[in-house]
């Protein structure tokens, strides 16, 4: 019998033969769902047979998967997002197998239907959309579509679909519904395998990293679009209620992130978030993030005002444009030294926008040298014209587009500004991908470095508090990271033998850094919990500072699917998937000798833009803050923690190879195999 | 085509009314005096009013539709947008306001729904404060009321599965609430909206068109500290 909480099946397509089929969820079970069973998938459908060298994310061949979690559509807060599996055309300089998702009501949408996720594999000889209403499963000729922006073509589609919106009941063989088609789509970046392309749901609910847009547009499939008429079965349906009542009440959220003055917030499905605007065109239905800025310059220019910065951001979002890779600085600017090499402020991300205009005004583009910046209208960068027009070029590949379309570190690489670039002006932390408040909190730029993209865990919540000691922090922290709760995890010493002992390259921070991932992994990007609210081990709201991590999400999950789970059970379904993904790493040829983060990191400067600087520090004897804006690695110490990281994880220390034991210790021995058959398998 | 099918009984759909100058003008229909403030202010002779109306402030509804799952929750024990006894339909990329539309039962003082049920199914509960309710043991599916509601969309509600239908009880039948439910009691909707968009109030809401129902009283958000300028911001 289907565990409550999962449809129960997994529709796969074949768009190469144009059949549709159906997996039984049962057998992926242990993956947690989501991104772990797109891991599964993923090695069930491209590993296992091993017919091709895993290498190039636009081969048909490459298995994109669309995989929703067991808490979707449940009426659980921050819960509903749809995870995007399969090898990215963005990570540089290898198409790593890597995770995007992205929230709205794809996934609630896609279980009412009687589906956990959908994986698509080969390629359409021409352009297709995947049609799926509960059971019926169709893929329909999309040549009208190709070309359309994102939300021309939702509205085209919904117009196909014929549900009249606000109408009346529109009659389906299984069920009745007022509800539109949810609809997952690329833009022309997507059609035209840019690298930066992203998948677009509604006006802005965006799975932008990883370039999953380009593999869409690699395989002919412009949209899936889903209506569901049926029924998630939970447990415990009374508890599942007053599970997210008890959530809210014990640890109350604050106010909505805020959006255009004026704007009312929207949320995804059954989330009380608000992070979305209901006011969107021209005014987003993105949520109040990174896409948000997407046109925002970095100084010497004046900040963009916030009503273009909108407006133009609902210009990336139409054209399918990975807005965290494509921008012009990000959320801020931060103050450097007066012999830094960026000045006069260092940009939050030094990404495609801002690094063009870097190149442009070093002479390295522009008429009359070798990378002309046609069709750019470099003069007027400051007119919101010009942010239209970069990211049309961008995602039809005309002019400099072409190139930029390829996305900064490959952009870079063929300016040949690399690796020097990595040393100074390109802070790109691992696999090509911007740096996103990495340092000096290093377990985000460890774990960069171990997955295979920006990790994107919003959740350590640091910076000096009010109302505790940094003692009584670092106490709260640890309570709340079980089995271990190890205060020593989060001393953040970099500085001589201390950093060493317990500091970042010391054993506690590889025991950290494994914790963070496998939480991630499975609780994150599995039961797709989301980053806004997951994981929680400090929370201000709460009378003794303790978050809701170890808490709520085995309470969640019980009540869900009637399981019996514990909070560290969770956790070894999330060190299992990691250690999945690892060997689907080294079959793509993953070694410890190419684990090396960009130049910069190992200079002064590293952790300039840090956002929370102020971390704690254990001299041996107490705690105390300290402003960590100087914190930078030495390679020796990097080396060291990466030792201590494989052997926490029960890898190779040598290669970063997985060991057999690890994985049969995980129910794994299938994966071994195939890593032993190809020489891949550490020393036992 | 629910218009056409409307007319044909003789009666009218929400859209199908003109209010001029205090007037109800129903183009060519008899039944406009059904809906009339001057006939809903008071009970009908054959059904007392409910005792309590679920209204809502379109304005600031988020559109999760926390409050579609929580409806088919507690009653269905299942989540489901087609189950739902309240509906919100959302259209993402269309303007606000018009991006979002509510449809709440409304409890109707001269309830169609009860008066063509053949089998009682569809009733008063006149122990539970007048609430207009089915029985779903007496439902024989025929679907009468669905095709006699007032309004466009009907507000009740047909499970294709279990081929009844089901209306908007105000939980006085919710067997997975852990509150007490009901007109003096909670509503799993009511209690789950994130905003505060959805009450239940106890005076008869007008009835001249729907915006008797959209009352304005949900609090202004809050706005949280801008996290993307500039300057400040975070993401």
């Amino acid at each position: 019998m289907t565990t409550p909480g999962f449809a129960g099946k997994i529709l796969l397509v074949n768009l190469t033969t144009g059949q549709t089929s159906s997996i039984d969820s049962a057998k992926y079970e242990m993956y947690g769902g989501g991104h772990g069973t797109g891991a599964a998938l993923f090695w069930d459908l491209c590993v296992a047979p091993g017919d091709w060298d895993l290498q190039d994310a636009f081969d048909p061949r490459n298995a994109v998967s669309l995989m929703t979690g067991p808490l979707a559509g449940t009426g659980l807060s921050f819960a509903g997002r749809t995870s995007v599996s399969g090898m990215s055309p963005q990570s540089y300089p290898v198409n790593w197998f890597c995770h995007s998702n992205f929230g709205g009501s794809f996934a609630p949408t896609l279980k009412m239907a009687g589906w956990d996720g959908v994986v698509v594999i080969g390629k359409a000889e021409s352009p297709v959309y995947i049609n799926i209403i509960d059971d019926k499963v169709t893929i329909e000729d999309a040549k009208a579509l190709w070309g359309l922006t994102t939300w021309e073509t939702q509205e085209e589609i919904w117009k196909r679909t014929g549900v009249r919106y606000g109408q009346e009941w529109q009659e389906f063989e299984k069920g009745h519904t007022l509800q539109r088609p949810a609809i997952v789509t690329i833009g022309p970046a997507g059609e035209n395998m840019t690298r930066v392309a992203s998948l677009v749901h509604g006006g802005g609910s965006g799975a932008g990293q990883g370039g999953f847009g380009g593999v869409f547009g690699s395989k002919k499939l412009k949209a899936i679009a889903v209506l569901g008429t049926g029924q998630i079965r939970v447990a415990d349906p009374r508890g599942v209620r007053d599970a997210r009542e008890w959530w809210e009440t014990k640890w109350p959220i604050g106010p909505p992130f805020a959006g255009p003055e004026g704007s009312i917030p929207s949320s995804c499905m059954g989330c009380r978030r608000g992070c979305h605007n209901r006011n969107q065109v021209h005014g987003l239905d993105s949520d109040n993030c990174a896409e948000q800025t997407w046109y925002n310059l970095a100084p010497p220019h004046k900040g963009t005002p916030y009503e273009i910065q909108w407006k133009m951001t609902d210009v990336a979002q139409k054209l399918g444009l990975n807005a965290m890779e494509t921008c012009f600085m990000g959320p801020m600017s931060f103050e450097v030294p007066k012999d830094f090499p960026i000045q006069p402020r260092i940009p939050a991300y030094t990404a495609l926008g801002w690094y063009m205009k870097k190149m442009y005004d070093l002479g390295v583009i522009g008429p009359g040298t070798k990378f002309d910046t046609s069709p750019l209208p470099m003069a007027d960068i400051e007119k919101p014209e010009f942010a239209e027009i970069y990211g049309l070029a961008i995602a039809n590949r005309v002019g400099i587009g072409d190139l930029l379309a390829e996305g900064t570190a490959r952009f870079a690489e063929k300016l040949g500004r690399l690796p020097g670039d990595f040393d100074v002006l390109l802070r790109l932390t691992a696999w090509g991908y911007q740096d996103h408040w990495s340092m000096p909190t290093v377990e985000w730029a460890y774990g960069n470095l171990m997955d295979s993209r920006d990790i994107n865990n919003h959740d350590m919540s640091l910076g000096r508090k009010e109302k505790y000691t940094c003692e009584q922090f670092v106490k709260i922290l640890a309570s709340r990271t079980a089995p271990y709760n190890d205060p020593l995890w989060f001393d953040y010493s970099w500085k001589g033998e201390r950093a060493y002992k317990t500091g970042i390259y010391s054993d506690r921070k590889a025991q950290w850094v494994a914790w963070h991932q496998h939480y991630a992994t499975y609780y994150k990007e599995s039961v797709l919990l989301c980053d806004w609210a997951f994981s929680n081990l400090f929370n201000e709201n709460s009378p003794d500072g303790k978050g809701y991590t170890t808490e709520a999400e085995p309470r969640f999950l019980k009540a869900v699917t009637g399981r019996d789970h514990s909070f560290v059970d969770g956790m070894e379904i999330g060190r299992r998937i990691w250690n999945l993904k690892r060997a689907i790493f080294v079959m793509q040829g993953r070694h410890r000798n190419q684990e090396k983060f960009a130049g910069y990191y190992y200079r002064p400067g590293a952790s300039y833009c840090g956002y929370a600087p102020e971390l704690p520090i254990f001299d041996g004897s107490k705690w105390e803050w300290v402003n960590c804006r100087e914190l930078f690695f030495e390679d020796k110490g990097v080396e060291q923690w990466k030792t201590a990281f494989f052997k926490v994880e029960g890898w190779d220390p040598a290669s970063g190879y997985p060991t057999r034991r690890t994985l049969e210790e995980l129910g794994m021995r299938h994966i071994a195999d195939v890593l032993q058959a190809k020489g891949r398998l550490g020393p036992a | 085509m629910a218009r056409e099918k409307e007319s044909e009984k003789g009666k009218i759909s929400r859209r199908e009314f003109v209010v001029a100058g205090g007037t109800v003008i129903a183009g060519g229909a008899v039944a406009a005096c059904t809906l009339s403030d001057a006939s809903a202010s008071q009970a009908s002779d054959e059904f007392p009013l409910s005792t309590a109306y679920l209204v809502y402030d379109s304005r600031y509804c988020a559109g999760c539709q926390s409050c579609m799952l929580a409806c088919s929750l507690v009653h269905d024990g299942a989540a489901s947008t087609s189950l739902s006894r309240i509906q919100i339909a959302r259209a993402v990329l269309t303007k606000y306001p018009d991006d979002i539309q509510i449809h709440v039962c409304r409890q109707c003082p001269d309830p169609l729904c009860v008066k063509n049920c053949p089998t009682g199914a569809c009733h008063v509960n006149t122990a539970n404060g007048n609430v207009r309710m089915i029985d779903s043991e007496k439902c024989v599916g025929c679907r009468k009321c669905l095709s006699s509601c007032h309004f466009t969309p009907h507000r009740t509600i047909w499970n294709q599965a279990a081929q009844k239908a089901t209306k908007c009880d105000l939980c006085v039948d919710a067997p997975y609430f852990s509150k007490k439910g009901g007109p003096s009691g909670q509503q799993a909707c009511v209690t789950t909206c994130p905003v505060g968009a959805l009450k239940v109030v106890t005076e008869l809401p007008s009835q001249l068109d729907n915006s008797g129902y959209d009352l304005r009283f949900a609090p202004e958000p809050q706005r949280g500290q801008a996290t993307t300028s500039s300057k400040t911001g975070e993401e």
